[in-house]
């Protein structure tokens, strides 16, 4: 946990400035700040920063598995244990041409839970992996991206009950399913946006054509959803290449 | 992370945006990557790439360029920007006659990226398209703030910091290009654009003294 020392803060209100999710309040009463511990996603953005000139803000040892979580997802310096990736975890496009995680013939989802800035409890997170996990998706496992490792059952999507009250900054849903059943996973997420408390943002990952094509996208219309105009382009030049 | 996908704002302004990586596969080719971390840092020195970075270190925005160098590790990420198109198709022609072996991706406006990857002469593999943003929008910050803060992928520029960077630009205290490398400071990574921010910050200034 972060927190602030009443005792050294002079409630300048400097911090709340730097909070990338607005949990720095002032309490008037007190005439100090405070730390929403509940919103509060452990990315250390005050912390790194230094913000406080009197040095009232410090961090508290993270004491239980899911606090080290929140804190290792939600700040980009840390490198995750298990996929040994910085950042949020996890590789999706970035490697898919020596990876080979998505072939020819499949969908990669990756739905960025809480983002951009608004964070994810992780109740929210599981909704969504619920509705692509029956929608005919498949969950990515956790040598592939951190919140496998909350979710005993990548059949149902489900998390621990445990985690469920975590704010992260943001974190990655991810799954792949066939070409066929892009549709149903959309459909699936344009009804699952409607009952969560946060937004996400979208993106899928296709083996394209040489011109850097994709006709996967083509029940986007179908759909309503306009057509992509920004892409994250893997050009190719990892080895060994995966031709799949 | 999804990172660098979903940047927000006008696509003329985005145009003008472009992001690159180099990436080790773990298991694959992550071992004593230093060396050629070094040449993808010569090749996108060479281009001029205006800002870059190691997420371990932090951007040359903030950090002497050497220290970055003697920093990387591993498990370091290079990445960085470039505001031109032309600046992207030399980088990859150099990159690929270098034959590194590592994932190279770039980040951008699609009908900027892919005529910039044939023109020198690389073959797209994958695509991550960005769908934009679903859910809940009602308490997102404004347009403007969200050009500027999702410029960090990882979303550490706080919406209250860039409202008072341009509150200082507004009233003076600062100009937009030192706002903007205020902000270039808090993307570890180095991959946020503070010459598309700087004109972000200079046009919504002047708009508000009007």
């Amino acid at each position: 946990m972060t927190v602030i020392n009443k005792d050294l803060c002079t409630g300048c209100g400097i911090c709340q400035k730097y909070c990338t999710v607005d949990a720095i309040h002032f309490v008037s009463d007190e005439k100090k700040c405070t730390i929403d511990q509940n919103r509060c996603t452990e990315c250390y953005v005050c912390l790194r920063q230094k913000v406080c000139p009197k040095g009232a803000i410090s961090p508290i040892e993270l004491d239980n598995f899911y606090q080290q979580f929140q804190h290792v997802i939600s700040d980009p310096v840390e490198t995750h244990g298990v996929t040994g990736v910085s950042g949020r975890g996890t590789e999706e496009v970035k490697t898919n041409d020596v990876s080979g995680r998505v072939i020819k013939g499949e969908v990669g989802v990756a739905i960025d839970m809480g983002r951009p800035g608004m964070g994810v409890f992780l109740r929210d997170a599981e909704k969504v992996a619920m509705a692509v996990a029956a929608a005919g998706a498949e969950l990515a496992p956790q040598e592939h991206t951190p919140l496998a490792a909350l979710m005993p059952d990548l059949k149902t999507g489900k998390l621990e009950e445990e985690c469920l009250n975590y704010h992260l900054l943001s974190v990655i849903v991810e799954a792949k399913c066939k070409e066929q059943d892009l549709k149903q996973v959309l459909q699936a997420l344009q009804k699952v946006e409607k009952e969560i408390d946060t937004v996400f943002s979208l993106g899928l990952i296709i083996r394209t054509d040489e011109d850097g094509q994709a006709p996967a996208l083509n029940c986007l219309e179908e759909l309503g959803i306009p057509y992509p105009y920004r892409g994250k382009v893997n050009v190719g030049l990892g080895k060994p290449l995966s031709l799949d | 992370m999804t990172h660098s996908l979903h940047r927000s704002g006008p696509i003329e302004s985005q145009k003008n945006d472009f992001c690159w990586f180099m990436y080790q596969t773990k298991g694959k080719n992550d071992v004593n990557i230093k060396p050629k971390a070094l040449e993808f840092i010569a090749a996108a020195e060479a281009v001029g790439s205006e800002n870059w970075g190691d997420v371990k270190t932090g951007p040359k925005t903030q950090y002497p360029i050497e220290t970055i160098k003697d920093r990387i590790t591993d498990k370091s990420r290079i990445r960085g920007v470039f505001t031109k198109r032309d600046q992207v198709v030399d980088f990859l022609k150099q990159i690929k006659a270098k034959d590194l072996g590592m994932s190279v991706v770039i980040t951008g406006v699609l009908s900027e990226v892919l005529p910039a990857c044939k023109e020198s002469g690389v073959t797209p593999h994958s695509i991550n398209y960005s769908l934009g943003v679903w859910g809940k929008k009602d308490n997102l910050p404004d347009d403007t703030t969200l050009s500027i803060t999702t410029m960090c992928g990882h979303h550490m520029i706080p919406p209250k910091y860039v409202q008072h960077m341009i509150d200082q630009v507004r009233k003076g205290r600062l100009t937009e290009e030192q706002a903007a490398t205020k902000l270039a400071n808090f993307c570890y990574c180095g991959i946020f654009n503070q010459v598309r921010c700087a004109n972000i910050i200079e046009e919504t200034a002047k708009k508000d003294n009007e």
